[in-house]
């Protein structure tokens, strides 16, 4: 066609011009993969790293707890409990939405230091063992010791460097030998004189203000295998064991908590633990409506689920055919069809700063996104009206011999989106192998926001077909938006202008 | 019959706080068929009047109708139309779209009116250059080719339409006088052979001898026709 022979052509007349739009184009195109490759990764790993790691697709919260950070809410108020989650279970399965129901104890917790030195203090997270293995199956690694099974206590590295920068104390699972290369930095520096510990002494806190404490020895260390320093801050106990640092004691409570391994542990440790079981009677703490306070004789007769004790979260995962947001918002309507007092959230408002860090990259990666779309749009359109205006003699010409303005129009567009397709494809091309490259290279960070960012311990961008298609028509709307003005320049160009430069 | 009827035809050009009197009132007509020169010193007006009857500027007053149509009342879709049909143009300078060859140059206006299929415009087009004597230039651009031949490329694309008018704004002014008596000779040859109108500006009276009317424009105004 007429018009394309010209556009094509007029490219290598006009080269220095092609190559400025050219470069322009390549630039944006190459940014604009890897913006959205570090967007999507992010996005990805993210996913893979907080809802497949820790908190799985929604969190649910009872429904008087006002405040939605329950996650990583330092030094925050204790969150409102869930009672009697055995009877509410079976009304959740049948949303229909749930591949996995988790509920976990939550609580802050002092880790008392026995070495006269400063206190630590860490969040317990209370789980059953068994059910998060099952939820979370590729969250963590174990680097020495035992994942604990149905009593015990895991502490991921980035949660012993926190305790040791605080209180001195290096925590290491009986019977094996320190691992120097799980040490923290200043665990690092002192070691061999390393102050160690095989157990460690928690004082929990609870709603009431009642306290309670309770000696734990160390099963295994544990690494996330992503954002391992912000999930470093919960230490994994058993939820019996997690009830009775935090002060609750219900029917159920206790009856989990008398299993064989807690019995000799009450029998081994200290005065602490003897006094809260033996002499002193139970506190009332956060007794559900069923509950009553019973005497210990009467605990081992009971048959009190574990799950009729008091929780603070519940973590869930869809089922695979559920999208996130769709889930979430049926889920809502569903929980408020059939009064079950519970409330759902995101993770991102679960982890309050956390979350909000990720939404701000996000903001600040799309807004470097838009500007550059600014830039190379104000460099095309300036570079393209110019060209314009050189061509006034071949452009009023062509008018004159009888080219309508859609011919000069329809010139113009081709010419910029010959370039477009060609740069901005070879753009696009070396912004996949960039990111193909930067993915196989495997930059790792131990940086917290620098994590958030990756989506991840390691920097994986990613460009899937979603990307593309983002990317294109991203492309696409700059050579359009960057060839209005320059075309309205050309097509305002009469035959009178070529004459009277005659 | 009258292919060009002009009637009390008067253009203003603004200048700074002043105005120019392009033209004064002309009336003209001009018959098909005709080989027509305007001639008049510099500045008198024979590019405006010319600009006028090609249907690329617009009167200030007065009429100017192309075959019974009076261009005054037409958008610049239904102009442009006009000019691609019923007027060949063969500027001074400047006249060839530069990346395209000399047989695509004359091409040109065929394609866009779209009429013809590609053979039946590449036979016709090539018949036209082998016209003008550029048998062998089918396929030089117009970089490659000197100032008489670019003209004669130009007379080729403007007659390529079948045109009722040929304007052609002093053809010779930038050519040495061998080339422009040959371009000359050329018109006069098409206007006999094709019966096309011819209408040329000039202001060397040496070139009227080619003309069959001559009209005489002194500071916007006829003064002998
Ligand atoms: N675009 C314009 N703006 C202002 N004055 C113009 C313009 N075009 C032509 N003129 C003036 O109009 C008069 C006629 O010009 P023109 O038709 O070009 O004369 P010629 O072609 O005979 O030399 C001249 O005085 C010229 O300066
Ligand atoms: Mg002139």
């Amino acid at each position: 066609m007429l018009s394309i022979k010209i556009a094509w052509r007029n490219l290598f007349r006009h080269r220095g011009k092609s190559m400025v739009i050219g470069a322009i184009l390549f630039l944006g195109a190459f940014l604009l993969t890897l913006g959205n490759s570090v967007i999507s990764g992010m996005e990805k790993g993210l996913d893979k790293s907080v809802v497949g790691g820790f908190t799985g697709d929604v969190i649910l919260i009872s429904k008087e707890q006002q405040d939605p950070v329950v996650l990583l809410n330092m030094g925050g108020k204790p969150v409102k409990d869930i009672l009697r989650f055995d009877t509410l279970r079976p009304k959740l399965e049948s949303a229909g939405l749930f591949k996995n129901i988790l509920p976990v104890g939550k609580g802050f917790a002092l880790a008392l230091n026995e070495q006269d030195g400063v206190p630590g203090f860490a969040f317990l997270l209370g789980v059953n063992f068994r059910q998060w293995k099952e939820m979370f199956p590729e969250s963590m690694r174990i680097m020495q010791g035992n994942y604990p099974d149905s009593t015990g206590l895991l502490m991921s590295t980035g949660g012993l460097d926190q305790l040791y920068s605080t209180m001195g104390i290096w925590f290491q699972p009986k019977g094996f030998p320190i691992d120097t290369a799980l040490l923290g930095k200043d665990a690092k520096e002192a070691y061999p004189h390393l102050t160690m510990q095989n157990d460690i002494v928690f004082m929990g806190f609870n709603e009431a203000n009642s306290t309670s404490d309770i000696r734990l020895p160390l099963d295994g260390i544990s690494k996330f295998k992503a954002l391992n320093k912000i999930w470093g801050h919960f230490l994994f106990v058993d939820i019996a064991s997690y009830r009775r640092c935090m002060g609750y004691f219900s029917e159920a409570d206790q009856s989990a908590s008398l299993s064989a391994t807690q019995k000799s542990l009450l029998a081994s440790d200290n005065d602490n633990l003897d006094a809260l079981f033996g002499t002193e009677p139970p506190t009332p703490a956060a007794l559900g409506p069923d509950q009553t306070i019973i005497a210990p004789k009467q605990i081992l007769t009971t048959t009190l689920p574990e799950e009729a004790g008091a929780y603070q979260l519940v973590l869930t995962r869809f089922l695979p055919s559920v999208d996130r947001s769709q889930g979430l918002d049926s889920l809502q309507r569903f929980l408020e069809t059939s009064g079950i007092p519970l409330q759902a959230v995101t993770w991102q408002k679960a982890s309050g700063v956390v979350g909000s860090m990720t939404i701000i990259i996000k903001i600040a990666l799309n807004v470097f996104v838009f500007l550059l779309f600014f830039v190379a749009i104000i460099i095309i359109v300036n570079t393209l009206s110019m060209a314009a205006m050189e061509r006034t003699s071949e452009i009023g010409m062509m008018r004159a011999v009888g080219a309508q303005k859609s011919f000069i129009t329809k010139m113009f567009l081709l010419e910029t989106g010959f370039l477009s397709v060609v740069f901005g494809g070879l753009g696009i091309l070396i912004g996949v192998a960039t990111v193909l490259v930067v993915r196989w290279w495997g930059l790792t960070t131990e940086n917290d926001i620098l994590q958030l960012l990756y989506g991840g311990d390691t920097f994986k961008p990613l460009f899937g077909i979603a990307d593309l298609i983002l990317t294109v028509i991203q492309l696409t709307l700059v050579t359009f938006l960057a060839s209005i003005y320059p075309v309205r320049v050309a097509k305002s160009i009469t035959p009178l202008d070529a004459i009277s430069r005659d | 019959m009258n292919i060009v009827e002009i009637n009390g035809l008067t253009k203003d050009y603004p200048l700074d706080k002043t105005i120019v009197h392009a033209l004064r009132g002309v009336d003209l007509k001009i018959a098909q068929g005709s080989l027509m020169s305007i001639i008049g010193p510099s500045g008198s007006g024979k590019t405006t009047l010319l600009n006028m009857i090609g249907c690329v500027d617009k009167a200030t007053a007065g009429t100017v109708k192309i075959g019974g149509v009076d261009i005054s009342g037409l958008s610049d879709r239904q102009i442009t139309d006009l000019r691609l049909h019923k007027v060949g143009f063969i500027f001074q300078t400047f006249n060839l779209i530069p990346v395209l060859n000399t047989l695509e140059n004359v091409e040109f206006p065929l394609l866009l009116m779209g009429k013809l299929s590609n053979a039946q415009i590449r036979a016709k087009a090539k018949k036209l250059l082998d016209a003008v004597g550029l048998g062998d230039y089918f396929n030089h651009r117009p970089g490659e080719l000197s100032g008489g031949q670019r003209q004669r490329v130009a007379i080729a694309r403007a007659l390529v339409t079948e045109p009722s008018i040929v304007l052609a704004d002093e053809p010779t002014a930038n050519l040495d006088s061998v080339t422009g008596a040959s371009i000359l000779n050329l018109m006069q040859s098409m206007n006999k052979e094709l019966g096309t109108t011819f209408i040329f500006s000039t202001h060397d009276p040496d070139v009227l001898q080619y003309a069959r009317s001559i009209v005489k424009i002194h500071d916007g105004r006829i003064v002998e026709a």
